[in-house]
């Protein structure tokens, strides 16, 4: 079963993955219409339709993808930079003892903290505006790049090191032509989880304070007690989730094409 | 008198674990000539490996020392070339990446390296596979490349260590014929490190003995038989029984 599974074409993936989401809502309808669920949650008909009409009819200020647009840009600012300060810090960690002797404590008292355990300190510090939640998405991707960047460059294979060296490599070029390309993979890997970990927050730091954004619906539509607008918002953010995900494994896959990953 | 390219004396190595000290080369003298297919013959695990590791610069004995063309080495450096028994190539290099990657360190231009690397890969037989990366081929072919990466930064002495213990046999005596027409075409002086009896026959100017750890070196033989050498002959068979007789079986 397993190895034909593997073996599954992109079409019948993409056949199974149709049946399944189409199985869930058939499910949630029959759940509406025939059971007392109904009370609680709309059917999938009324959300599906109320979000496509809110591509044309503004929920307050902004249209649906106006505020999923809000929230995405937030996201790719903090992407961004906590992409980039993770994969420095997290393969220097990796490669260098001295500076993981001095980095990694401190690095591993901050990284448990939900980020969004930073969000009182965030507004103390950066105020109600944009600044606090560029700092809370750049936590969340920060910590998950700099983990994985560092699992990276710890476990570069020596031998391609040393047989690098014979080729006349110097210390720079091992690191730039060795060390960052053996680590790709797992910084692959670290970029996703952050993606992923970054869409979250901004969600809930759009729900503590903003006027724009898919946690603005959300939470809106408490205030109005409208749950069909949570709802709306709700699978903004599941469809804008998996597009993301979708769309960086197709990078990878690009960059990847030497490892197990790309495949 | 024949130009000596690596001289060995008396190098010893020992390893530092927690159970204590192992002592696994102990004050080997060799020397090497120029052009000349020296194979290190031995049981397995009896420190071959270490002391190319040791001639390489990858590793640095304990006591004793090792010069290449005159210079004490102590550290990796492209005038030596090492070929892998796991290949090692860098697995996000195309053919023509991992091949170039030597001259392209030393700073030489891309159109120079990129006809020496062209010219290497034409050489070990990869025309045409220049834009395949390694996990793309069979091992026979990722070991071609491993060749053909180490001759091309065209360095003093090449090291090959097991470079087919991999294989399956068939292409394993393709491969050995395969390294004697490269070595013919392209004399280099090549240490060889083997653990099977044919192979050493087939492919020796010299052989040398070691012995079980601590290894020392326990005899040599010269190997005059005419090439393309075959592994039905007489000769060949007498020398294989004669050299058997003498290796350490115990494990």
């Amino acid at each position: 079963m397993k190895t034909r599974f593997r073996g599954a074409s992109k079409y019948e993936t993409a056949i199974c993955a149709a049946i399944s989401i189409f199985v869930f809502l058939c499910l949630w309808e029959l759940a509406v219409r025939t059971t007392a669920v109904g009370l609680f949650i709309s059917s999938p008909i009324t959300v599906i339709g109320k979000t496509l009409r809110s591509i044309v009819e503004p929920l307050g200020t902004h249209t649906i993808q106006g505020h999923v647009l809000w929230s995405l840009s937030r996201v790719a600012v903090g992407f961004v930079v906590g992409s980039v300060a993770g994969v420095v810090v997290g393969v220097l960690m990796g490669w260098y003892r001295i500076f993981e002797a001095i980095v990694r404590p401190l690095f591993e008292v901050i990284r448990p903290i939900p980020p969004i355990a930073w969000i009182p300190l965030a507004i103390l510090w950066f105020g109600l505006g944009e600044s606090s939640k560029y700092f809370l998405i750049f936590l969340a991707v920060f910590s998950n790049v700099t983990m994985n960047a560092y699992s990276g460059a710890r476990a570069v294979d020596q031998t391609l090191v040393g047989a690098a060296k014979m080729l006349g490599a110097n210390n720079r070029q091992v690191f730039t032509s060795i060390v960052l390309p053996s680590c790709v993979p797992q910084i692959f890997a670290g970029l996703q989880i952050g993606l992923g970990s970054g869409w979250a927050t901004v969600v809930a730091a759009e729900m503590v304070r903003s006027s724009e954004g898919v946690g603005w619906v959300i939470t809106k539509g408490q205030d109005l007690n409208n749950p069909l607008q949570i709802l709306v918002g709700i699978v903004g953010i599941g469809v804008i989730g998996y597009i993301l995900a979708v769309l960086m494994r197709a990078i990878e896959a690009k960059l990847c094409v030497w490892s197990e990953r790309g495949k | 008198m024949r130009k000596k390219i690596i001289e060995c004396s008396r190098v010893s190595k020992e390893f530092t674990t927690d159970r204590g000290t192992v002592n696994v080369l102990q004050n080997i003298d060799l020397d090497v000539y120029e052009n000349e297919l020296l194979v290190l013959f031995g049981p397995g695990q009896c420190g071959k490996s270490t002391f190319i590791n040791c001639m390489a610069g990858l590793d640095i004995a304990t006591s004793g020392h090792v010069t290449v063309n005159g210079h004490k080495v102590e550290k990796p450096g492209p005038d030596r070339g090492v070929v892998y028994q796991r290949t090692a190539l860098f697995p996000w290099l195309t053919v023509m990446g991992n091949v170039e990657y030597g001259p392209k360190c030393r700073g030489m231009g891309k159109k120079e390296r990129r006809e020496k690397a062209q010219y290497y890969i034409d050489l070990v037989g990869l025309t045409g596979f220049e834009n395949a990366y390694p996990s793309k081929l069979s091992g026979g072919m990722q070991q071609r490349v491993g060749i053909a990466r180490a001759y091309c930064n065209e360095p003093t002495v090449m090291f090959l260590d097991e470079p087919f213990g991999h294989l399956d046999a068939q292409t394993r005596y393709l491969m050995q014929e395969e390294l004697i027409r490269i070595w013919e075409k392209e004399k280099r002086t090549i240490v060889f490190v083997t653990n099977n009896i044919e192979e050493a026959i087939y492919l020796a100017d010299r052989i040398v003995l070691m012995t079980n750890c601590p290894s020392t070196l326990k005899a040599e033989y010269q190997i005059d038989l005419s090439r393309p050498r075959d592994y039905t002959t007489p000769e060949f068979l007498q020398l294989r029984e004669e050299i058997s007789a003498v290796v350490d079986k115990s494990i």
